[in-house]
């Protein structure tokens, strides 16, 4: 009964996300032909965003991947971790389902006013599933706080007292929202979901001011419908298919047959390859997972130290964030409200020079260590060339769809994602349709529901963040205490990666750009350049100790304590740490090309 | 009894708008003894205006600033600004306006609202690559619309033209890829966000007015003292004067200093420009735009350019106002 309810929910989010990628195609393809596309084409694909990202998510809490920080699993195990599992799991059932409430609350209000977003499908009805999302959220949550019923019911006491609070909002109105926020975060550190502590952070900060947190689902819902948001999940789609194929293995052959001969050449080979695929999925951590089983052996077998090639796969998870089609890039243009074309061409060169930086220090790694290399042969080279062609021509179709006119952001994503399905299932085989498609589209969505669910509630946060005026006080405060424009510069850099110490690079985006924008304007710093700059930060995140998501993915992958982690990806970090601050200092690097073609 | 307001508007920080609004904030306050405070939210920062009125049902906000776009989504009876080539002037506009208020500000109350006043937003245009001067030329452009307006959208596809609909964000990589060819937009805001530089030509034959009003939530402004009330109505039709004179003379010295960067103005020319005009005004009647508004908005134009027409002055003053001495910043 469970199975099957979990495969009717498998089947209806895979259905949404093909839908998804098949009507911006279709769209393409007519607006050529006959030159009107499917209407209500656009909205259409955007909410089914919301939908892909609420089953996902729904999908995620089932599987128990919903992502939380990684300070849970420094408790030791025993009793002590039961406790604080079932702790961090009353508070993530509480918020979901203040959120839940606040959700009924939302659509009730959308359904009183009765509007159509397209083909006569009312808006309320494409809103049900936040609802239904996160009291799915809530309920599976209880569920897994542990092995047993005593377990599941402590955890479900929290389900209770999110129903309670979510229908006497008058309690916390007028008063201060420290308790709750000091519980909330508490409740972050043992390892509840990290959905549920910006959410719950936002719905106390609201509820404290008297404001329903029902505000916090407009935002969800705003920020999911957004024209370009599409393109996120699509690409995502796009490296979980190069993932489930023999992608890794074809392009890895390749990169081998041409950087191998180097000294430090696997190595290189890494930060390179690495580099590619972080490119195409975007910072969601499938790097490490898909690629890591296949280059950690082979870096031990060519001699390397098994500490160094620890640090410098997790360090190499974050490379690529920089270079199109990067998704926190994107997820930037949707914020910042600028043409994500731009900050894909900005990009390249700070891109290349990181990953350029991890490449030379493999290289040092190898001449010092020894460690073995292959002569170069130009017929192994050629032979892999030939075989990787597909996965080699994607940037290809995804740069030339984007800048040839032929199709819009999300089109372009659609595209490439149908490319890698169309390579990997019809020409390689190494996809069975009828075998892996339902679940790798599963799989997929629960990953996108993940951050999606992260992201929908961030902007409530941030919502209340601009509502308090922060922005425009932070602008006055640095104004007042920062006269230059490098010392303003410095002190970004400085914030930005205490940012990126304490939270991830998909809710950062959302949660920081607003009051970052004001702030580069106030001190006449390019749009694009402080958007380079704020990812080349933030990718430092990825490597902090405790909720560095690299980290937590290499520990799980590598099988290493989080500490040894994060101790080898050091000095990975300090390197990445001076390409960030040439980046931010030479503001050519990102400006130079896009100068060139007069978009400056 | 004391009120926070917070009124969300789209229009850009720092911008005439956006300094108006501000202004009308501090003239409550000081009107009403510091009893109503208002923070005024521009450039979006409380989400694009359907967020806006979103947050305004359930109280999260009290007031906004709205365009035709966040109007017509209220009540459709708003979607009489839209239809192309409807009005010939600001002259036309007002006056069919007036006429249309009282019940428009009823239409709005139904709904939850109180319309304080209107806000000119400058008069759409037709900016593109190539000089467009037939109704045949508009027909072949490659036309910009709003992601976000799907009916508008459908309603260009089904009468002949190829609209592309994308992201405001979109539209300057739509212009250099050649995704679209042709937008609408004021050249207040073409020449803002430098749209111009890849549209070298404008028709001059405007579109339609951008309309735009303040509206309040209707429980805040009966929380409100009656005399309090009518000391805000003052304040905000001062501010409605204001913007009816200072919005035009932006827009036309915005194509003054475009035509100085080599923008090109083109006029309509051929016959059909009328007749375009009365074909699109009646597949939006009862479609778009409720049959009672849009006869009433026909009835009343037609009586005013019957009456420009026996006072002997043109009925066909472009819309284009003359320069004024007073020049906009632009922004960057
Ligand atoms: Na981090
Ligand atoms: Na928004």
């Amino acid at each position: 009964m469970t199975r099957l309810f979990a495969r009717i929910e498998d089947g209806i989010a895979a259905l949404a996300l093909a839908v998804m990628t098949v009507i911006p195609l279709l769209e393409i393809v007519l607006r050529r032909s006959v030159g009107i596309g499917i209407p209500g084409a656009g909205p259409i694909v955007q909410h089914l965003v919301l939908w892909v990202g609420f089953l996902g998510a729904a999908i995620a809490a089932r599987e128990g991947r919903l992502l939380s920080l990684a300070t849970g699993s420094l408790v030791p195990e025993g009793w002590a971790r039961r406790v604080t599992t079932v702790i961090a799991a009353a508070i993530g059932c509480a918020v979901s389902t203040v959120l839940a409430l606040a959700a009924v609350e939302f659509v009730q209000s959308e359904r009183g006013v009765g509007s159509s977003f397209a083909a006569g499908i009312p808006t309320w009805v494409a809103e049900l599933v936040l609802p239904i999302g996160f009291a799915l959220i809530g309920l599976r949550l209880a569920w897994r706080a542990g092995e047993r019923w005593p377990a599941r019911a402590l955890a479900a006491t929290g389900l209770v007292a999110g129903w309670f609070l979510g229908t006497h909002p008058a309690l916390l109105e007028g008063r201060s929202a420290l308790p709750g926020l000091a519980l909330i975060v508490l409740g972050g550190a043992l390892g509840a979901p990290i959905f549920a502590i910006l959410g719950g952070a936002a719905a106390v900060l609201f509820m404290a001011d008297g404001i329903t947190p029902a505000a916090i689902l407009i935002e969800t819902y705003s920020l999911s419908v957004s024209p370009t948001l599409a393109a996120i999940p699509l690409f995502t789609l796009t490296g979980f298919l190069l993932a489930e194929g023999k992608a890794s293995e074809r392009l890895l052959r390749v990169f081998r047959a041409l950087f191998g001969w180097i000294p430090g050449g696997t190595a290189v080979v890494c930060a390179v390859l690495c580099s590619f695929f972080t490119a195409f999925t975007g910072g969601s951590g499938i790097t490490i997972l898909a690629l890591g089983g296949i280059l950690f052996p082979a870096l031990v077998k060519d001699g390397y130290r098994e500490r160094f090639s620890l640090g410098l796969l997790t360090a190499s998870g974050s490379l690529g964030l920089l270079l199109p089609p990067s998704l926190p890039l994107m997820l930037y243009g949707v914020v910042a409200q600028m043409p994500i074309e731009d900050l894909f061409i900005g990009g390249i060169l700070p891109g290349i020079l990181l990953t350029t930086m991890i490449a030379a220090w493999g290289m040092r790694e190898g001449l010092l260590s020894g460690a073995g290399r292959q002569s170069f042969a130009a017929g192994e080279a050629g032979a892999a060339l030939w075989d990787a062609k597909w996965e080699l021509l994607m940037p290809i179709v995804v740069v030339g769809a984007l800048f040839s006119g032929l199709a819009t952001s999300v089109e372009a994503a659609a595209l490439t994602a149908a490319y890698a399905l169309f390579t990997q299932a019809a020409i390689h085989r190494d996809l069975s349709i009828r075998r892996d498609l339902l679940r790798v589209f599963a799989e997929c969505v629960g990953l996108i529901g993940g951050v999606l669910v992260i992201l929908g509630v961030a902007v409530g946060l941030t919502s209340w963040l601009v509502g308090a005026q922060v922005p425009m006080h932070l602008v006055e405060f640095t104004r007042a205490h920062i006269e230059s424009r490098t010392m303003f510069l410095l002190a970004l850099n400085v914030f930005l990666i205490l940012v990126g110490c304490l939270m991830e690079i998909f809710p950062a985006i959302v949660v920081v750009v607003p009051l970052i924008v004001p702030l580069g304007q106030a001190y006449d710093v390019h749009p694009v350049h402080l958007g380079i700059i704020f990812i080349a930060n933030l990718e430092l995140g990825y490597l902090t100790p405790l909720v560095g998501l690299n980290i937590l993915l290499a520990s799980y992958r590598f099988k290493r304590p989080v500490l040894d982690v994060a101790r080898a990806a050091l000095p990975m970090a300090a390197i990445l740490g001076i390409g960030v601050l040439v980046i931010t200092y030479v503001p050519w690097l990102t400006l130079g090309i896009l100068h060139m073609l007069g978009r400056s | 009894q004391s009120s926070a307001i917070k009124l969300a508007t789209v229009v850009p920080d720092g911008s005439v708008w956006d300094k108006s609004l501000k202004q009308m904030g501090a003239d409550w306050k000081t009107g009403t003894n510091g009893r109503v405070s208002t923070t005024v939210f521009s450039g979006g920062s409380q989400g694009d205006e359907a967020t806006v009125l979103r947050k305004m049902r359930l109280n999260a906000l009290q007031a906004a600033s709205l365009t035709v776009v966040g109007l017509s989504s209220i009540d459709w009876s708003f979607n009489v600004f839209n239809i192309p080539f409807f009005f010939q002037n600001y002259d036309e506009l007002n006056d069919v306006l007036q006429t249309l208020t009282p019940t428009l500000k009823q239409r709005v109350e139904q709904k939850g609202f109180v319309l304080l006043h209107w806000g000119h937003g400058g008069w759409l245009q037709v900016f593109s690559k190539q000089p467009v001067t037939t109704v045949a030329d508009l027909k072949k452009a490659k036309l910009y619309t709003s992601a976000g307006d799907d009916t508008m959208t459908q309603w260009y596809k089904a009468n002949g033209f190829q609209p592309r609909a994308m992201a405001m964000t979109d539209v300057l990589t739509g212009l250099t890829t050649g995704m679209i060819d042709a937008l609408p937009t004021t050249p207040l805001a073409s020449m803002s966000f430098q749209w111009y530089k890849q549209t070298p030509y404008m028709l001059d034959l405007g579109i339609s007015p951008v309309v735009g009003a303040t509206v309040i939530s209707k429980r805040t402004w009966d929380a409100i003292s009656p005399a309090d009330r009518a000391k805000m109505t003052d304040v905000a039709l001062q501010v409605e004067k204001q913007l009816q004179a200072d919005v035009p003379k932006g827009d036309g010295l915005a194509t003054l200093m475009m035509q100085n960067q080599g923008l090109k103005v083109t006029k309509g020319t051929g016959p059909e420009w009328q007749q375009l005009a009365d074909n699109l005004g009646q597949t939006m009647r009862g479609k778009m735009v409720p049959p009672d508004i849009y006869d009433m908005a026909v009835k009343e134009r037609d009586a005013f350019r019957q009456r420009k027409a026996a006072a002997g002055q043109p009925a066909t003053a472009p819309a284009k106002p003359a320069a004024a001495p007073k020049a906009p910043a632009p922004r960057k």
